[in-house]
């Protein structure tokens, strides 16, 4: 493989540039995804049948926490890349260690939120507005647990192989994905929360 | 320890918090109407995405610069059209 | 035994008897073969582990002609239940459960692995690549097609076939109204291989963008392979809605979720609209390569340079964005009011221009070339006065008030036929004419070819025209009989007629198959249409690394400027050579989806656990893998190279 080192390490490959080309245009279709979730929450979110409104089971503080603890995580994996471009290995694991955290509190949260709705009977087949909501709200959250299991890959193999075009190349393109859900959960919390909750 | 938390990201995080501030406004403060909410709700949610998008996922850093651009923009469009294609078809303008 | 009654046909007839047999009969076939020739090895070395981009090329192909002969079959018995009157040789259960698996294979098993086997042999070939940008994901996309394939085929011997139309339209398709398990195998075979296209999207564009010749520009890409671009585009972007729309479905049926519901809020019209949404697009994924490939023989058998580049590929932009603005028209009898409906129709209308614009370039191209009549070059011919029925015929359909009138009806089956036939599957099979001798190094017989080309043509015509007026006379379509009053019987019968045709024409390019590998001869040496794109400057068959050097580009033709303008391909040295390792890791991870999609049909949680647990692992051992490659040798290629193109 050649290496070209003027360039930061996760782009010094063609290979790694193509990895990181391929899974911007892998986002693009990630966000028709989510963009599809968000036409059915729309047609369906008045549509509740029997089943509770959005206003009787949103509640703003456990929203709030969840989304301060992922913006919080977009900027320490984006400290992580920073501190990986300085060289700086230690740093750069730490930082993917508190993200992960971050998102693992985040996971914890949903969670409460999930078991709630199922509580109030809100449940996934209470009518066609809970289960466009807790679709939605499921598909983002899958792609976080997804996120959880491949970040401790990538700090296993940060921590076992240090850094090299390929370990680097592996942990930018999760940052990317990272940064991903944080907007995509900023849509979830400006349209599906904060729209539905007045 | 600085060049750990450059400025630009720095400044990044708290504007992105001060952005869903002001987006959670709507709920606490009472006797906004309806298009100014969704107005600010929009405005605030797209700005957010674009600081992500250039602050933290260094989208314009490389040659496939124009290539990752219009790969977002299409997805956005694409995306925006069905959304309202979609309202158009099943609420706004069905009989 | 009660657990293994899930697995019984609902509808059992002696034909799917037999059928079971059959296949009985052809997997140990099949097994004694391997074992007898002891081809295990090979089988496993060669072809399920290759990452060979024209290896996984072929497999398509082999995969969309088999479908093709699957969906072909299901044709002729809706044809010949059609033909009289009152007839009883298919009941309305089976003939549901026909025209739907007839819908889904010729589609996404038959014209999707199609239009895939051209562009996975001939993109990398025609930019001057070695491979794809991800050689190994290729061969997951198609195993992933693969096992989606044959969970929707297996449906119709275990547990019964999808029978809820090829579009699956709720509340048809609820549990309520479509009991047996086959609209699950139709949910997760489209899941499964939806997936896989998904990642050749990705794949090929990113090859396309970034792994180019030198010299390459954008605006000096072939034309097939700017419309492989395209559509795979329009793949990343409409795939996506597919996936949420199945999700959703399945949701539907098996966890009791009410998205498409008529109770609990559900809206049963949201499905044909994220159906829709897709399935527009998907229309133009099919058609554009189709116009690439006619692009590239039109070009090469008029000896001149097709004629308005720029505006072919501007056209092509153009429709991929409107390709998205159109769905509505599928359902304008939904009940959309008058504006929602006007405003797609425009669209609807605005999309013939491009395609307009391409027929006429086509035409230019034509005027005062020196034009040869190969079989490609006539399946072109054929298609642009065929198509054009279609088109025009597209256009009514697209005027929301009048389509009142022909909606569902058999206008609309003859319409959808008369672009599909000629668009696609005539491109295919001049495609397949045409890089034959690039794909296995002879050619086919030229007289049998062409005689096919016009006994299908024939075919397209005396089958789908009728279907016109008796749709205009109001023939409802998926109708499973008529009396003999309606007066159809005439025009089904003459539909029969031309369905032989049709079957004949397709023994018939068997037969070249059969008839050119015993007689053609095999040194046609590297380019014998006369070529002008640089597939051609490869030696036959093409060697593993495709090209020994880098090529140079210095304009649209280039290897067409190199035979004739004195422009020089290969400037550079011999060098070594990176390639990718073969790897098992696609075909089992693809069984291991095929357990899943499985498991999911028959509500087998256990195992349906299991294997998506068993997925996770693959994927994990993917990212801690280190997969380096190899590389091939100056030595090495220079004695491979003096094998293929002899002494030099």
């Amino acid at each position: 493989m050649k290496v070209d080192q003027s360039l930061p390490l996760e782009y010094s490959t063609e290979q790694n540039k193509n990895n990181i080309l391929g899974f911007w245009v892998f986002l693009g279709a990630e966000i028709m995804l989510f963009g599809t979730l968000f036409a059915a929450y729309f047609v369906l979110a008045d549509r509740t049948g029997s089943g509770p409104t959005g206003v009787e089971i949103f509640q703003i503080t456990p929203v709030l926490i969840e989304t301060f603890i992922l913006l919080t995580s977009s900027f320490t994996i984006g400290l992580g890349i920073n501190a990986m471009r300085k060289g700086n290995l230690k740093a750069m694991i730490t930082f993917y260690v508190i993200t992960l955290l971050l998102g693992l509190s985040f996971l914890g949260v949903e969670i409460y939120e999930f078991v709630h709705y199922a509580h109030i009977g809100a449940a996934i087949t209470v009518s066609a507005f809970t289960s466009t909501l807790l679709t939605t709200l499921g598909t983002h959250g899958a792609h976080v647990t997804f996120g959880l299991v491949w970040g401790i890959l990538i700090v296993y193999q940060l921590i076992k192989r240090g850094l090299t075009p390929e370990t680097a190349n592996k942990s930018f393109i999760f940052s990317l994905y990272w940064h991903f859900l944080d907007v995509v959960w900023i849509f979830i919390f400006s349209f599906v929360y904060l729209k539905g909750m007045i | 320890m600085s060049e750990l938390f450059p400025l630009k990201q720095v400044m990044g995080f708290a504007l992105s918090i001060i952005l869903t501030i002001i987006a959670a406004g709507v709920y606490f403060l009472d006797g906004i109407s309806f298009p100014i909410i969704m107005t600010i709700l929009l405005v605030t949610a797209f700005i957010q995405a674009g600081l992500q998008l250039v602050v933290f996922m260094h989208a314009g850093e490389t040659d496939d610069k124009s290539a990752i651009y219009t790969n977002i923009y299409y997805a956005l469009i694409i995306a925006l059209v069905t959304i309202f294609g979609t309202l158009l078809c099943m609420i706004w303008g069905y009989l | 035994m009660d657990y293994f009654e899930r697995f019984a046909i609902p509808h059992p007839s002696p034909a799917i008897y037999a059928s079971m047999v059959a296949i009985g009969f052809t997997v140990i076939a099949l097994i004694f073969v391997l074992t007898y020739f002891k081809l295990w090895g090979y089988l496993w070395r060669e072809w399920l582990t290759t990452v060979d981009h024209k290896k996984i090329g072929i497999m398509y192909l082999i995969s969309a002609i088999v479908m093709l002969f699957r969906g072909g079959a299901d044709a002729i018995m809706m044809r010949a239940q059609m033909a009289v009157p009152n007839n009883t040789l298919l009941d309305a259960q089976h003939y549901n459960e026909i025209f739907t698996t007839h819908g889904t294979v010729m589609i996404i098993f038959m014209a999707m692995p199609f239009i895939m086997a051209f562009m996975n042999f001939i993109v990398p070939l025609q930019i001057g690549a070695r491979d794809v940008a991800f050689p190994r994901l290729n061969a997951l996309s198609f195993w992933l097609f693969f096992m989606g394939a044959m969970l929707l085929n297996i449906s119709f011997v275990i547990g019964g076939s999808p029978d809820a139309g090829w579009t699956n339209y709720f509340p048809l398709a609820d549990n309520e109204f479509s009991p047996s398990v086959g609209t699950n195998y139709y949910l997760f075979a489209l899941q499964i291989s939806g997936l896989g296209t998904l990642m050749t999207g990705i794949n090929m564009i990113v090859t396309i963008l970034r792994m180019r010749a030198p010299g390459m520009t954008l605006m000096k890409m072939p034309m097939f392979t700017w419309s492989a671009f395209i559509a795979n585009v329009i793949i990343v972007f409409a795939f996506p809605v597919l996936t949420v729309a199945l999700t959703m479905g399945t949701f539907d049926r098996l966890f009791a979720t009410k998205f498409f519901t008529t109770t609990d809020g559900g809206m049963d019209m949201l499905w044909a609209n994220f159906f829709w949404v897709w399935g527009h697009p998907e229309v133009y994924i099919l058609i554009l390569p189709a116009f690439g490939i006619y692009s590239e023989i039109i070009s090469t058998f008029s000896k001149r340079n097709l004629y308005g580049y720029k505006s072919m590929v501007g056209s092509m932009v153009i429709i991929s964005f409107l390709s998205f603005l159109v769905w509505t028209h599928h359902f304008f009898t939904m009940g959309q009011g008058a504006l929602t409906n006007s405003i797609f129709s425009i669209t609807t209308m605005a999309i013939a221009v491009p395609t307009g614009v391409k027929i006429f370039n086509w035409l230019f191209t034509l005027w005062k070339g020196n034009i040869e009549f190969t079989t490609p070059m006539l399946y072109s011919m054929l298609f642009i006065p065929t198509f054009t029925i279609g088109g025009v015929t597209g256009v009514m359909l697209g005027m929301s008030a009048a389509d009142y009138q022909y909606h569902n009806t058999m206008f609309l089956v003859a319409h959808f036929h008369m672009v599909i036939i000629p668009g696609v599957v005539f491109a295919m099979l001049a495609g397949l004419h045409y890089y034959w001798p690039k794909m296995f190094g002879f050619m086919l017989n030229e007289k049998i070819g062409k005689i096919t080309a016009w006994v299908i043509a024939i075919g397209t015509l005396l089958t789908f025209m009728p279907m016109f007026f008796s749709g205009l006379d109001g023939q409802a379509r998926r109708m499973y009989t008529y009396t003999e009053s309606t007066g159809f019987g005439i025009w089904n019968m003459i539909s029969f007629i031309g369905a032989i045709g049709f079957t004949i024409g397709f023994m018939l390019i068997v037969y070249n198959v059969y008839y050119s590998i015993r007689y053609s001869p095999r040194n046609i040496g590297m380019d014998p249409w006369d070529a002008r794109t640089l597939e051609w400057a490869t030696p036959n068959p093409v060697p593993f690394y495709n090209f020994a050097k880098q090529p140079h580009v210095n304009s649209v033709e280039t290897f067409w400027d190199s035979k004739n303008n004195g422009h020089e391909l290969f400037p550079e040295p011999y060098e070594d050579i990176h390639m990718p390792s073969n790897s098992g890791m696609p075909f089992i991870l693809a069984c291991i989806f095929f357990a899943w999609g499985f498991s999911f049909v028959f509500s087998m949680w256990i195992p349906a656990i299991l294997s998506t647990i068993g997925i996770f692992i693959c994927m994990a051992l993917r990212s801690l893998e280190k997969d380096p490659g190899y590389y091939v040798t100056v030595k090495e290629i220079k004695e491979t190279e003096k094998k293929l193109r002899g002494v030099q």
